[in-house]
């Protein structure tokens, strides 16, 4: 990583900035020796910057993208602890997609802590040094008489003060720091701390702007409707009747784009009002050729996958001798697990503007990977990817939906035959059953116990159709990589083989909030509990022991830290003493790794009859460093509401090839009246920060499933546990 | 004669067809984009307003059924984005992605007008329309209730 001085350069007066004062980029080695090899050095942009002014206001730039997660928010603020800056005086604005100058744009995954912590601070503290350094010149001191505080850097000698606005453009003259010092944990002001999300205050006046919000002068407005099926093409369209719609410019028929984040395909409505683009839209007759997906229905493909699991399949890994482990075996136990399709639904609509013209194609989109969209639209319009310029949005929630641009590239069609900027807005019914869906699953467990009830083989088995699918249609089942948490599962068994059962991909998988963690968490989770049930041993206990069979240098850490979330999850449940807790009630526990961190949690329930009503979750985190307290906490209360929302009841259920499921009638996500008490403790670390987006999501369902078999004796293995019939 | 529509205190023409619902009138016409589109069935409540006071979904509100109303959005709320509501989501952190906090808002707005005393359930009962998806489902019942008791407290 390279710091750069920036206050010289053209592109700051051609990106419209004040200028005067200093500006810092921040870039990776590769991208400046790329630059100047090239001799592009005047175009030389960087990744992020910090640029503050001669009147001391700081604007910090955020490259990753922003969907509620908090990042916005979390990095600035290492930036601004780093530079000891006053939070009152620094504003945020999000970065353009450029991943040349951001770094990696592509939100997912967990990674932008992981990523950017180190890079965002050691650019904080250069720009400290270089304000410091500025200071001491004016004073004629040496720097170490200097040191700075919340926007002034202080004269230890004389106690004489200068403000960062006033020292901002001599800093811009001094060098930029190689190995700027970063501070001790003991010294922070805002990392590990709770800051407010910066935007707050335009969210509760209704002045933040979304994907769906952009407004400009000519803009025109879609409806659309795809085709209901994978593979599927336009057989005949009627426009006469929806052309006819007054305020009605164009039926536009959009054919399936060959890239795996394109359209699927379908018909669309361009209008001066979005209202009037959807009724129009239901005067166009349409046929569909519905081609091979036609006859997919994933109620009998989910038994099929059991079929699948239950049988043998194509070996992936293997460690000692499972066949010889489990037939030696004092006890066995096997159990089969299952989970639908799910949608990412987040509450703003797939929705962005697409302005197409002769030599620029700008767009305003909620997106979680605008490098994507400059590559599709790029790909689509036969330009330039780095001509395609990307103002990204606040997303109104994604969970990997916005990760995919097809709604852009629909967009962009439409802007192209209409020669105006086009604001393609989907309705709820469109994003439901347009999706790139959550994989539907198996999994199929066989344990061997010895006499000390001690696991001595693990044979786990799992089909689901792959994200990979949606790459390579070819490929029939999961990959090695996706199979691999298996046998890197922590616990440690001496005889383990995985395999990997057939799955064809019938519609488009996507990543969804925890993707695959969602189903092995509750695979692990639930199965670790049927076997302390069948060995008449503690959860907690057997989970340990467990863990202590793994002798693996590498995994130690794994194994410690796991442990660790555990125990004290454990203890906020009193889980010792749930014995005591009410007729009809009881507590589960489960831990899971994912994303590199680490996440235990109990769940108190009551069961009467079919109802299970979810009384309280404690959550125990191991994610490092925390950078944001609060918005880490609300990660963590946000995955209790999506994991209840998947464990009991959402599943998107396909019929003929097609989904079913409309609207939030038949999409029953969790709502205020069933939200539990939730507590969260998060580890004290010191080691490096880990993501948190995701992996509340893995221990849950277990934990849940756990806790309905205490209370009630009924054990699910199928999620969502009370599905809707549609 | 055309009809006309009280916005925010403001009197707008209605140049739309009589079915478009307010939704759409307020968002693509008058550009007041605050209040949101998430469901169009009146499910999720994300484009819940104020219809003289009382909490409606502009999303199933022909706009020619409001003529002659008086209408609040989430921008006309407060002057100054002080309403004690406001002030409570921000104290407790309520928003994540903040897509559905403007309903939530204008929901627990018209809920707070006609009880000064809400207990937990009755929370819950008033705001059980309103979707969220990030799960911020615990704050908003703390700034609801920290906001009753604002409005509400003895002076």
């Amino acid at each position: 990583m390279n710091i750069t001085n920036e206050s010289r350069r053209t592109f700051l007066k051609q990106s419209g900035l004040a200028t005067g004062g200093l500006v810092l980029g921040v870039s990776f080695a590769q991208h400046s020796t790329a630059a100047s090899k090239l001799g592009l050095e005047s175009d030389f942009n960087p990744n992020a910057f910090i640029h503050i002014n001669e009147n001391g206001d700081t604007l910090l730039y955020c490259g990753r993208c922003e969907m509620g997660q908090g990042i916005s928010t979390a990095l600035p603020a290492a930036v601004a602890d780093e530079l000891e800056a006053d939070w009152s005086r620094v504003s945020i604005k999000q970065g353009e997609g450029n991943e040349e100058k951001y770094g990696s744009q592509a939100t997912g995954g967990s990674a932008s802590i992981r990523m950017m912590y180190i890079p965002m601070r050691e650019a904080g503290a250069a720009a400290k040094g270089m304000l410091i350094a500025a200071a001491a010149k004016v004073w004629q001191v040496d720097a170490d008489n200097c040191t700075a505080k919340n926007h002034f850097v202080i004269n230890q000698l004389n106690q004489q003060k200068l403000g960062y606005g006033e020292l901002a453009t001599l800093a811009a003259t001094m060098d930029v720091p190689v190995k700027p010092k970063l501070k001790s944990k003991a010294e922070f002001k805002y990392i590990g701390k709770g800051l407010a999300r910066h935007n707050q205050g335009d969210i509760v006046t209704g002045q933040l702007t979304y994907g769906v919000d952009t407004k400009m002068p000519g803009l025109k407005y879609g409806a659309i409707s795809h085709c209901p099926v994978l593979g599927g093409s336009l057989k005949s369209v009627d426009k006469s009747q929806a052309l006819k719609v007054k305020g009605v410019l164009a039926v536009i028929e959009i054919p399936r784009f060959d890239d795996p984040f394109g359209s699927i395909g379908g018909v669309a409505v361009v209008a001066d009002n979005t209202w009037t683009a959807q009724q129009a839209l239901k005067q166009v007759k349409i046929e569909w050729d519905l081609g091979k997906n036609k006859s997919y229905d994933s109620k009998v493909y989910k038994q099929q996958l059991v079929k699948n699991v239950e049988n043998p399949a194509q070996v992936i890994h293997q460690r000692g001798d499972v066949d010889q482990a489990i037939s030696e075996a004092q006890q066995t136990l096997k159990a089969t697990y299952t989970g639908g399709h799910l949608s990412h639904s987040p509450m703003e609509p797939n929705a962005s503007v697409v302005w197409v013209q002769k030599d620029s194609c700008e767009v305003w989109a909620a997106t979680q990977s605008p490098g994507d969209i400059q590559k599709v639209l790029g790909k689509y319009l036969k330009r330039d990817p780095k001509d395609i310029l990307v103002h990204v949005t606040m997303a109104g929630g994604a969970f990997g939906r916005k990760f995919k641009c097809d709604y852009v590239q629909e967009a962009a069609v439409l802007s192209e035959k209409v020669q105006a900027p086009v604001q393609l807005t989907w309705s709820r019914e469109a994003d439901m059953r347009t999706g790139f869906y959550h994989s539907i699953n198996a999994q199929h467990i066989q344990a061997g116990i010895d006499q000390e009830g001690k696991v001595t083989g693990w044979l786990h088995r799992a089909a689901f159709p792959p994200i990979a699918s949606l790459f390579d249609p070819s490929i029939d089942r999961p990959p090695e990589a996706a199979i691999s948490d298996i046998a890197n599962h922590p616990f440690g068994i001496a005889n383990l083989r995985s395999e990997s059962g057939e799955a064809i991909a019938h519609t488009r998988i996507g990543w969804y909030r925890a993707v695959y963690a969602i189903f092995y968490g509750f695979a692990f989770g639930s199965f670790a509990d049927e076997l302390a049930h069948k060995t008449k041993q503690d959860t907690v206990t057997l989970l340990n022991n467990l863990y202590d069979g793994n002798t693996h240098p590498e995994q130690a850490e794994q194994v410690r830290r796991s442990k660790g979330a555990l125990a004290v999850a454990a203890d906020m449940s009193h889980w010792a003493t749930r014995k005591n807790l009410p007729k009809n009630q009881g507590l589960g526990i489960a831990v899971h790794y994912s994303f590199q961190t680490y996440v235990a949690m109990a769940v108190r329930v009551e069961v009467k009859g079919d109802d299970i009503k979810v009384l309280e979750v404690d959550c125990v985190i191991d994610c490092g460093q925390v950078l944001n307290l609060d918005s880490a906490k609300a990660q963590m209360e946000g995955a209790v509401v999506m994991g209840m929302s998947l464990s009991l009841r959402t599943e998107i259920v396909f019929r003929e090839g097609a989904v079913v499921n409309a609207n939030f009638h038949q999409y029953p996500v969790l709502r205020i009246n069933e939200m539990p008490k939730v507590n969260v403790h998060f580890i004290e670390s010191d080691a490096k920060p880990t993501g948190l987006g995701e992996p509340g999501l893995g221990p849950f369902a277990p934990a849940l499933a756990n806790a309905v078999f205490a209370a009630s004796g009924k054990r699910h293995r199928d999620l969502p546990f009370k599905p809707m019939s549609i | 004669m055309s009809q006309s529509i009280v916005i925010n205190n403001k009197s707008y023409v209605i140049d739309v067809p009589d079915d478009m619902p307010l939704l759409w009138f307020l968002r693509d016409k008058l550009q007041l984009t605050g209040t949101k589109f998430g469901c169009g069935m009146g499910l999720c409540g994300a484009c819940t307003i104020h219809l003289d006071g009382q909490a409606t979904r502009s999303c199933v509100m022909p706009v020619s059924a409001v003529a002659g109303k008086s209408i609040t959005t989430i921008e006309g709320l407060s002057e100054t984005g002080d309403h004690p509501l406001q002030k409570a989501w921000l104290d407790n952190k309520v928003p994540q992605c903040g897509y559905c906090q403007a309903g939530q808002i204008m929901n627990a707005a018209s809920f707070l007008a006609t009880n000064n005393q809400p207990t937990a359930e009755e929370i819950d009962n008033a705001m059980q329309g309103n979707i969220c998806r990030c799960g911020t489902y615990l704050r908003i019942k703390q700034a609801v209730a920290d906001a009753a008791e604002e409005m509400y407290k003895e002076v």
